[in-house]
Order: C-alpha cells, then sequence, then structure tokens
C-alpha cells in the first residue's frame, strides 16, 4: 500500500475478512485436538465419554438459556463447544456424569449467559466453573484418585500434590521429557504438554490469540519458579517443573486467553500475562492449593478491565 | 391516595418485597441464609424491630424535631434490637448462637431505618403498623426462600430430612458466602421472569 | 431557642427511657441467659463426662469463691450417691486459651474424664482435642496426685499427632485442674453432701 493511502479511511461498507465468532471457535477447537486425542489414547474411554458429555451438555445449556431467556440462539458460534471442550481437559476421566454436566451448567449459565452471553462475561467461564467445582466436589477432582482406576506404568502420582506436600525431592521422580509427553497424572488434556505448545502455536500463529498474553505468562511463571528455586531449592521445584505440570501450559494459551475477559492493548496484554504467572506460582508455593492456575485466572480476569484503560496514545491527539 | 391498610400491609409482600424489589437488607440477607431455619429467625427478628419502631416511631412523630429524627430513630431502633437480642439469648440460644452478630446488625440494617424515615415518620399508627408488619413478613419470606433453596441445594437436606437420598453429593459452594451472591441474583432473575408475564 | 431546647429535651427523655427499659430487662433475662449459656456452651461438655449420671448435673450445680471469684462446680450423682464433680479450668493452647471441663470422683479420687469446652485450635489437627474421642478417653481413671503429662514428657497421654502444643495444653489444664481439686477438697466435700438423694 502506498504511503499516502495508509491514512485515508472510507466509509462503508468495508470489505470484510471473513473472520466470525464460528471461525474463531473453530480454530480453538482444531487447536485443543491434539491434547484431546492424546487424552482419549491415554485415558481411554472414559475420556472419550467425559469429553463428548461435556461437549454436548455445554451446547444444550446454551440452547436451554437461550430459549428461556428468549435471546437470539447462540448455539451455531461454536462458543458453547469450545467451553464444553476445555471444561473436560480440566477434569479428570474418572469425573463422574453430574458433575460433568453441573460444570458445563456452571460455565456457560453462570459464567458467561447471565452476565450477558457472548463476550460480557467479565471471567474465564470455564475457570469460573471449575472454581466452584473444586470447592464443592474436591474429593471428584483428585488426581490421585485415578490411580485406583489406571495403571499406566509411570509414576500415577499429581506432581504437583507430591511437590507440595514431599518437597523437590519428590518433584525430582519426575524427568521433563515425561511430563511433557504427558506421561504424568492429571486431567483429561492439560497434562499433554507438547500437544497444548503445538495447539498454542497454532493459534498464535493463526490469529485467533495475540502472543503477548501467553509470553508474558510463561515467562514469569519461569522466572519467578527459578527465583523461589534459588532461594531454597530443597522445598520450591524448578521452572520446568511448574511449566510442565498441573494447568499451566492449558491455562496460558488457552485459559488466560479467552476473549472477553482478556485485555487488548500491548502493555496490558504483558501485565496482565505477567500477573497471571506470578499468581500461579505464589499459590502454589506459598498458598494453600496444588494448583494456582484456575485461581490465577479468575484474579487476573479481574484486573482486566483495570489494566486495559493503560490505552496507546491516539494519534493526533494532545493532551 | 388514601391506601387502605390492606394495601399498606400486602405491598410488602410482593411489590415492595425488601430484599428482592428493594435490593436493601443484603447482610444479613447474604449473611445468616444458609438453612431456613436461620433466614426464618433472622426475618422475625426484623419483623419485630420493624413493627415496634414503626409503631413508635409513628406515634411520636409530631414530637421529634427534624433536625435530630435520625438520632431518634436509631436511639428507638437499637433499643429494640437491644431487646431482642437479650430474648433470644434467654429463650432461643441455639438460633442466636447461629445469628451471632447479625443481630445486633440489625440496627443499622437499611430497611428498618428507611421504613421509619419514608413513611412512619409520615403516615398515622395504623399505616405504619400495617407497613411494618408487610414489610417484615415479606422480608422474613424473602430469607426463608433464600435460605431454603440454598439448604436444599448446598446440603441436601431440608430441616434434617435427607431429600435426595444418600447418593446426593451436596452442592456445598451453595451454602457458602459466593454461593450466597449466586443464589440471590438467580432468584431475582426469576422474579423479573415471573414479573414480566 | 425553643427549638434547641425540644431537640435536647426530647433526646434526653427518650434515652433515658430507652436506658431504663434495657436495664430492667437485662436483670430480668440475667438469670435465664446464665442457663441457656450453661446449657448450650459448657451443658454438652459437662454431660459428655458425667454420662450415665442420674440426675441433671447442670442444674445441680454450687458455687465456691476462690480466690474471691465463684466458680461454678457440677455435680454428678452415681447409683445413689453425688460421687464425681466436674468444673472448668483454662489451659494454654496453640492459638488461644482452651477450656476444659475435668471431672473428678471424690471417692476414689480419680479423673471421671474431661472434654474441650472452648478452644480456637486448628482445624483438623488441635481441634481434634474436642472432636476425637479416643483423646479425652485417655484421661479417664488417672490418679489425682500426680501430674498429668504426654508420653514425650514422660506421662501416659498419647499425643494428638501434628499438634503436641494442644495436647501438652489439655494436659497441663488438667494437671492444674487436680491441684486445684486437691486443694479444695474439703470446701468441696462438704458442698457436694448437700445434693444427698
Amino acid at each position: 500500500m502506498p504511503e499516502a493511502k495508509k491514512l485515508i479511511v472510507s466509509h462503508a461498507p468495508f470489505i470484510h475478512d471473513g473472520s466470525s465468532i464460528a471461525h474463531r471457535s473453530g480454530q480453538v477447537l482444531l487447536a485443543l485436538m491434539p491434547a484431546a486425542l492424546a487424552g482419549i489414547f491415554r485415558w481411554g474411554v472414559p475420556a472419550l465419554g467425559v469429553i463428548a458429555l461435556s461437549v454436548s451438555s455445554a451446547m444444550l445449556w446454551e440452547l436451554a438459556f437461550n430459549k428461556v431467556a428468549r435471546r437470539p440462539e447462540g448455539i451455531a458460534d461454536g462458543n458453547a463447544a469450545v467451553i464444553g471442550l476445555l471444561l473436560a481437559l480440566l477434569l479428570p476421566a474418572t469425573a463422574p456424569w453430574w458433575l460433568v454436566i453441573a460444570g458445563t451448567f456452571l460455565a456457560v449459565v453462570i459464567g458467561k449467559q447471565i452476565f450477558g452471553g457472548i463476550g460480557a462475561n467479565p471471567f474465564n467461564p470455564v475457570a469460573v466453573s471449575l472454581a466452584i467445582l473444586a470447592v464443592s466436589w474436591k474429593q471428584f477432582l483428585d488426581f490421585d484418585a485415578m490411580l485406583l482406576t489406571y495403571d499406566p506404568g509411570f509414576v500415577m502420582i499429581e506432581p504437583l500434590t507430591a511437590a507440595k506436600a514431599f518437597g523437590t525431592e519428590a518433584a525430582a521422580r519426575f524427568s521433563s521429557l515425561d511430563l511433557l509427553m504427558g506421561r504424568q497424572a492429571g486431567a483429561i488434556g492439560a497434562p499433554f504438554g507438547l500437544w497444548l505448545i503445538v495447539g498454542g502455536l497454532y493459534l498464535v500463529v493463526s490469529g485467533v490469540v495475540r502472543w503477548e498474553i501467553p509470553a508474558a505468562f510463561l515467562a514469569t511463571l519461569i522466572v519467578v519458579a527459578a527465583a523461589f528455586h534459588l532461594v531454597d531449592p530443597l522445598r520450591y521445584a524448578g521452572p520446568a517443573f511448574h511449566l510442565l505440570t498441573g494447568y499451566t501450559l492449558i491455562g496460558a494459551f488457552f485459559l488466560a486467553t479467552e476473549d472477553s475477559s482478556s485485555p487488548v492493548n500491548f502493555w496490558p496484554m504483558l501485565i496482565y500475562g505477567a500477573a497471571g504467572g506470578l499468581m500461579t506460582i505464589l499459590i502454589r508455593n506459598i498458598g494453600a492449593y496444588p494448583d494456582g492456575v484456575i485461581y490465577a485466572v479468575l484474579v487476573i480476569n479481574m484486573i482486566n478491565p483495570l489494566v486495559d484503560k493503560i490505552r496507546p496514545r491516539a494519534l493526533g491527539k494532545v493532551t | 391516595m388514601a391506601k387502605t391498610l390492606v394495601q399498606e400491609f400486602t405491598k410488602g409482600l410482593w411489590a415492595e418485597i425488601p430484599p428482592f424489589r428493594l435490593v436493601l437488607g443484603l447482610c444479613p440477607t447474604l449473611g445468616v441464609t444458609t438453612s431456613m431455619k436461620n433466614g426464618l429467625g433472622m426475618g422475625l427478628a426484623t419483623t419485630f424491630v420493624l413493627v415496634f419502631s414503626n409503631i413508635l416511631v409513628s406515634l411520636m412523630r409530631n414530637l421529634i424535631p427534624s433536625k435530630v429524627r435520625i438520632a431518634c430513630f436509631i436511639i428507638i431502633i437499637a433499643t429494640f434490637v437491644i431487646v431482642v437480642e437479650l430474648l433470644m439469648q434467654a429463650y432461643a440460644y441455639a438460633l442466636f448462637q447461629t445469628l451471632g452478630v447479625f443481630i445486633p446488625l440489625i440496627v443499622v440494617n437499611c430497611i428498618v431505618l428507611g421504613r421509619a424515615e419514608a413513611f412512619a415518620s409520615k403516615n398515622g399508627l395504623l399505616a405504619s403498623t400495617a407497613d411494618g408488619l408487610g414489610i417484615g413478613i415479606g422480608f422474613s419470606l424473602s430469607l426463608a426462600a433464600l435460605g431454603a433453596v440454598r439448604e436444599i441445594i448446598g446440603t441436601g437436606m431440608f430441616f434434617g430430612y435427607s431429600l435426595f437420598g444418600p447418593n446426593y453429593k451436596p452442592f456445598t459452594f451453595m451454602i457458602q458466602a459466593p454461593g450466597a451472591f449466586v443464589a440471590l441474583g438467580l432468584m431475582l432473575c426469576l422474579m423479573n421472569l415471573v414479573g414480566k408475564k | 431557642m425553643r427549638e434547641m431546647i425540644k431537640m435536647v429535651v426530647v433526646l434526653t427523655v427518650l434515652s433515658a427511657v430507652s436506658g431504663g427499659l434495657l436495664a430492667y430487662l437485662r436483670t430480668a433475662t440475667a438469670a435465664q441467659i446464665e442457663r441457656q449459656e450453661l446449657e448450650f456452651v459448657k451443658g454438652p461438655a459437662i454431660r459428655q463426662i458425667l454420662e450415665g449420671a442420674a440426675n441433671d448435673p447442670v442444674n445441680d450445680r454450687f458455687k465456691i469463691d476462690v480466690d474471691g471469684k465463684p466458680r461454678s462446680f457440677f455435680v454428678g450423682v452415681f447409683d445413689g450417691t453425688p460421687s464425681t464433680v466436674a468444673f472448668e479450668v483454662t489451659g494454654k493452647g496453640f492459638a488461644d486459651a482452651i477450656g476444659l471441663m475435668v471431672a473428678v470422683n471424690v471417692e476414689t479420687d480419680k479423673l471421671a474424664g474431661v472434654a474441650v469446652t472452648t478452644h480456637k485450635e486448628t482445624p483438623g489437627l488441635g481441634a481434634r482435642a474436642k472432636e476425637d474421642p479416643s483423646f479425652t478417653a485417655q484421661f479417664k481413671g488417672l490418679p489425682v496426685d500426680k501430674p498429668v503429662q504426654v508420653s514425650k514428657d514422660g506421662g501416659s497421654i498419647s499425643a494428638l499427632s501434628g499438634a503436641t502444643i494442644t495436647s501438652r495444653g489439655v494436659c497441663a489444664a488438667a494437671t492444674d485442674a487436680l491441684s486445684q481439686y486437691r486443694e479444695l477438697k474439703p470446701r468441696i466435700l462438704e458442698k457436694v453432701k448437700g445434693f444427698k438423694k
């Protein structure tokens, strides 16, 4: 484009580049596929059941609420399906059916619809739902309990819980390669680091997700985890361990980047992501919970409107 | 303009039902409604204070100088609150233990002061009594309803009876503080839905 | 000026009337409130350690002045004789003072049981001193002339795991209670006689 034409804005109609909510949802679903398939492959039919139930019930809740509230039906935009799949990937394969249905209700209705539907939710619906589930039915989200059902030939102890209770010694039992390949006890999709990175990078490249949030999230997480590790190497596990366990990767690429609850400008995105990484490590190392990603995401959702006030100066504006 | 006593009474039950329509007095509404019994107890304590403070304020409305009326209202309300607290301590200690700090807080409950200021100080004895009774009973019913919903969903029990059998896993979120907000919000939503039809 | 005087008069009269009313009500309900507090705060602990008593220990109580302060003693009647007295002592816990109800058999000079009344210990650790009956059951039958100690300090009580400080606090309170008992025994025996049936 010639330099002179850059600043000219014509009036409508504009050319549409074809992007739509449905398209973006499709991209996210596609990006989650590798981790979902790896999860089904690892945990078998129960995992497939949880995923199928979660996606379908999320879409049904969306449909039902739209009918009751007499809103235009938004089921075709795929957002409910994304919520369903994401929630399933964060649940253990042993999750009972009613837990999944209650979870999708909390995510779609309480987390999204009552705030006004897509684009109006102040919090990530999936994080809201998971936080409420964890408060109410902790025993069914216990990844260690999966040991009773599964014997896949590797240490079936949830790494973060082990590290919380027994310190770095326990963390050292997990090799980084094992963790990266998902050879760890955990949720259906969240342990498969490699596939999440592949999916996340695809989203970044295809432009659905801006690189600033996951980059700031993960970089801060690594720096803070390393700092803790240097201060007391016996109590606090190293950065690679924190990067590859729990909900870290799925949180950085898929939860923190949710459209309506994350900022849109450059500096706000960096602050938002960095706060998420910091909170995650603080909760994991100092707080009471083994994994802090869900609460970290909720906290940064909360500061989102505040940081988004930091805007680039408008062109030509005299202050 | 002259409303009948019946109207003054019934407006508190639906049209101006306190926590849902006026959205006043939310502190006890959210704080004590972990069970229907607690909600009802709190509601009745508030009703008692509301009725008697309304009666007294209405009787004294020509005596109280307007400059110090709020101070006078507070003295009247505070007196009745302490009466309730002492009586509850003496005759319903178990309820007193669960309601605890929320009983003294009735003093600053906006509903009680609000009715004294907005209604009783301008209306006669009978109308003020009817108003206090109506608003108080409406408040009690709302608290009881909210308490019942939270108790049933949050513990699977109702007045100590298990409702859904041993396989029900209690949704404990509902009896915790954030659950109170969600439950209240959903009930408001339901009321608006019904009211609009 | 007239309004000024009216304001002062109204406020003063109102405050005086309200103060008088409350003072009257307070004295009128004091006895009932004390009974309710005994019933609900200390009652469960007393009934627990005096289980099987033929009388109601909460009702059958007497007071002895210790260092100028009246202290309550609760009498348990077993097999027709008022053989056991219970009283409350406080010990130092991990977080705050622990109230301990101690029952002593005056005929055999042995501990009849202990139970925690009030505490602020950590839930799941120190709080088990109140909730776990197997911990307090260990105190039953210990002689009154020896200090009660946890096994780490050479005694016979096995401490609650993870709550050594709480366990020590309970033991120290029990020891304290026993030394008080030895001191007060003549006076206690004299009073207990009156409960013979």
